[in-house]
């Protein structure tokens, strides 16, 4: 379940950068109209692979609860640390964004 | 019109807020805590021992001991042990004692003897006081009910007078006064949403029966209980024969149910008129095994010959739709991971009350900062937040103290750390009330940071079961208490720092005159 809780955490994270002002906030200059909405895309995107990987590898009943309480564990950690520590959470978005998906292959692959 | 609408939804917000957000705290704490029920339990119970799991074992020792204590009894009932908690219970009611009759013993999952352990309601406690509120029944299950309506009253209508739900979907701001709050308030509402939708929904499908009976009355008239036989699927009784027989092994039985279900992990086992020849056996699944509670997973065997007599019902899909907000409400089939998240979403909906009622306040205290003496109601409301808030901690700080402190062979011994607890909540009130605001918060919550983080050390001193002992035998459920006193002790520590400074938002705006305006007119909306 790391790699739900990863794919959904980096998702949170580029639904928040897709906001101008969050992403003017943390990455220091201006986006292009084509960053924002390729984050917007990639971070929908990314949370759908996590639910599609929650529910494929718990089943319904299972899959789609801790999908929900992994999602909403790391957007809440997201929210509330990103005054105090906004390099960390971008680099364990980075990190996220990599391992996430290599995590759940793996899962897929077993 | 449309902002008349949301006015008068932030009215509603505020107000039933106010009222009842005080009992909210307290149902949103204890119940918070109920998801480590049986953890707390076995804290509070520290003579039971923890032993590798073996069921089949277990239950031949239980059957053992229920044959040479209450051969006969009019039923036994039987809980095996699991992976939180580490005896097997067992229970019997003496023949036309009604409820009265009934006992119930820990036995020690290895040996089968009784473990002497002291008297303690343990982690049931919490979970009774959640939704019973230490009042007569029904009024407690009322009161409690009526609450999450209020719950989720304030959920909608907070969700209505929220503005910016989405532009401020990620917005934290800390360090400015009331502006902080008011995030805080909106950022652990929001993104914890679907947990307070879902935990205030499912409390009014669990007392739906209560709530709405309507439906019940007018199907069943007056004999509800033939609506929960009904609904739970259970057998109908089979009166004794009178003719004494051997019963099977119940071992064997367990076996037969392993075949069906591999792995399947087992709740109650009951057994009606055992050691008679209609004997009956019933197995019922674990609520650990599956998210909503499944009345089709039980098996009734006769008991002497050992045949399969019926299984449980299937569920409609109506059914599985409550059973799933039950089952969802309550978290039994959440495994350790799964059950912190449960815990600090708990956390998260009383942070979204407190919030709230120091929220209320701080705004009306702000009108009236230049003047020495504040209003009457307001010194009510305070003196009702800090005991609401930081005199429940210290209240359920009691309770584990007097676990730990009170004699072990004490007469009523479960009843005076329920006393202890009560007590506490009840100084706290008159401390809050004659201490003035902030002296009292910081009073209480450095207690409070004291008790909690010494916690640990008077569990290792009084029973020698102390992290060090509890994390080398890797008894986690023991330590997890230990350690979460400890946590919880810090975070008393840093709010009552907090508490003991000057008031940083009063200075801030001293120097800024700009800027309370705008707060006060944004927090206005809420």
């Amino acid at each position: 379940m790391l790699s739900v809780a990863l794919l959904g955490y980096a998702g949170f994270a580029a639904l928040c950068l897709a906001m101008e002002k969050h992403f003017k906030e943390l990455l220091k200059h201006s986006p292009r109209g084509v960053h924002l909405r390729s984050l917007r895309w990639a971070g929908w995107a990314l949370l759908l692979a996590s639910l599609v990987l929650a529910v494929h590898l718990r089943g319904w009943a299972h899959g789609l609860v801790e999908w929900i309480a992994l999602l909403m564990a790391g957007v809440t950690l997201w929210v509330f640390m990103l005054p105090y520590r906004p390099r960390w959470l971008l680099g364990l978005a980075a990190v996220s964004v990599v391992l996430g998906p290599l995590l759940g292959l793996a899962s897929l692959m077993r | 019109m449309k902002e008349g609408f949301r006015q008068a939804m932030a009215w509603l917000h505020t107000w039933t807020g106010l009222i009842f957000g005080w009992m909210l705290f307290a149902i949103f704490l204890t119940g918070t805590l109920s998801y480590f029920k049986d953890e707390i339990s076995h804290w509070s119970q520290p003579e039971i021992q923890r032993h590798a799991l073996d069921p089949a074992h277990s239950l031949g020792l239980a059957q053992r001991y229920l044959n040479a204590n209450a051969g006969s009894a009019a039923s036994w009932f039987i809980q095996l042990p699991s992976d939180r908690e580490p005896a097997i219970s067992v229970g019997w009611r003496e023949p036309g004692q009604g409820r009265r009759g009934f006992v119930s013993k820990s036995l020690d999952a290895a040996s089968g003897e009784v473990v002497q352990a002291r008297e303690s309601r343990g982690g049931d406690f919490f979970y009774r006081f959640h939704f019973q509120l230490e009042l007569p029944h029904p009024w407690g299950r009322w009161l409690s009910t009526w609450c999450a309506f209020i719950m989720l009253l304030g959920l909608v209508t907070g969700i209505i007078t929220h503005k910016k739900i989405f532009k401020e979907f990620f917005t934290f701001r800390p360090g400015k006064g009331q502006r902080s709050w008011l995030d805080g308030h909106n950022a652990i509402g929001v993104l914890v949403l679907p947990f307070h939708l879902m935990i205030s929904y499912s409390s009014l499908v669990l007392f739906m029966y209560m709530v709405m009976p309507a439906g019940i009355m007018a199907s069943y008239g007056g004999e509800t209980n033939r609506y929960f036989s009904d609904l739970f699927g259970r057998d109908v009784d089979v009166s004794s024969a009178g003719v004494v027989a051997p019963m099977a092994a119940l071992p064997s039985l367990y076996a037969k149910v392993q075949e069906k279900v591999p792995g399947a992990r087992m709740g109650y086992i009951q057994v009606q008129n055992p050691n008679d020849q209609n004997a009956r056996v019933s197995f019922t699944r674990a609520s650990s095994d599956s998210v909503a509670y499944r009345r089709s997973q039980s098996w009734t065997f006769d008991g002497v010959s050992g045949a399969l007599v019926s299984s449980g019902a299937p569920e409609s899909a109506m059914m599985m739709t409550s059973f799933s907000f039950a089952g969802l409400h309550m978290g039994n089939f959440a495994g350790p991971w799964l059950r912190w998240l449960y815990f600090v979403f708990g956390v998260a909906g009383t942070a979204v009350i407190g919030t709230g009622l120091v929220m209320w306040l701080g705004k009306r205290q702000l009108k009236h900062a230049k003047s020495d003496c504040q209003p009457g109601e307001l010194r009510l409301v305070e003196v009702l937040n800090i005991a609401s808030m930081s005199g429940l901690l210290l209240a359920v700080a009691a309770f584990f103290w007097a676990n730990r402190l009170l004699p072990v062979t004490l007469e009523g011994r479960a009843d005076w750390e329920v006393n202890a607890f009560l007590w506490v909540w009840a100084a706290s009130l008159l401390h809050a009330a004659v201490r003035p605001g902030r002296r009292a918060w910081a009073e209480q919550l450095g207690l409070g940071a004291i008790a909690f983080g010494l916690l640990p050390l008077l569990n290792g001193l009084s029973t020698g079961q102390g992290l060090n002992h509890a994390i080398a035998v890797g008894d986690w459920a023991m330590a997890g208490v230990d350690l979460t006193a400890l946590g919880t002790g810090l975070f008393m520590a840093w709010l009552a720092r907090k508490m003991l400074r000057v008031p940083a938002p009063a200075k801030k705006r001293a120097a800024r005159p700009a800027a309370p305006g705008k707060v006060t007119a944004e927090a206005e909306a809420n």
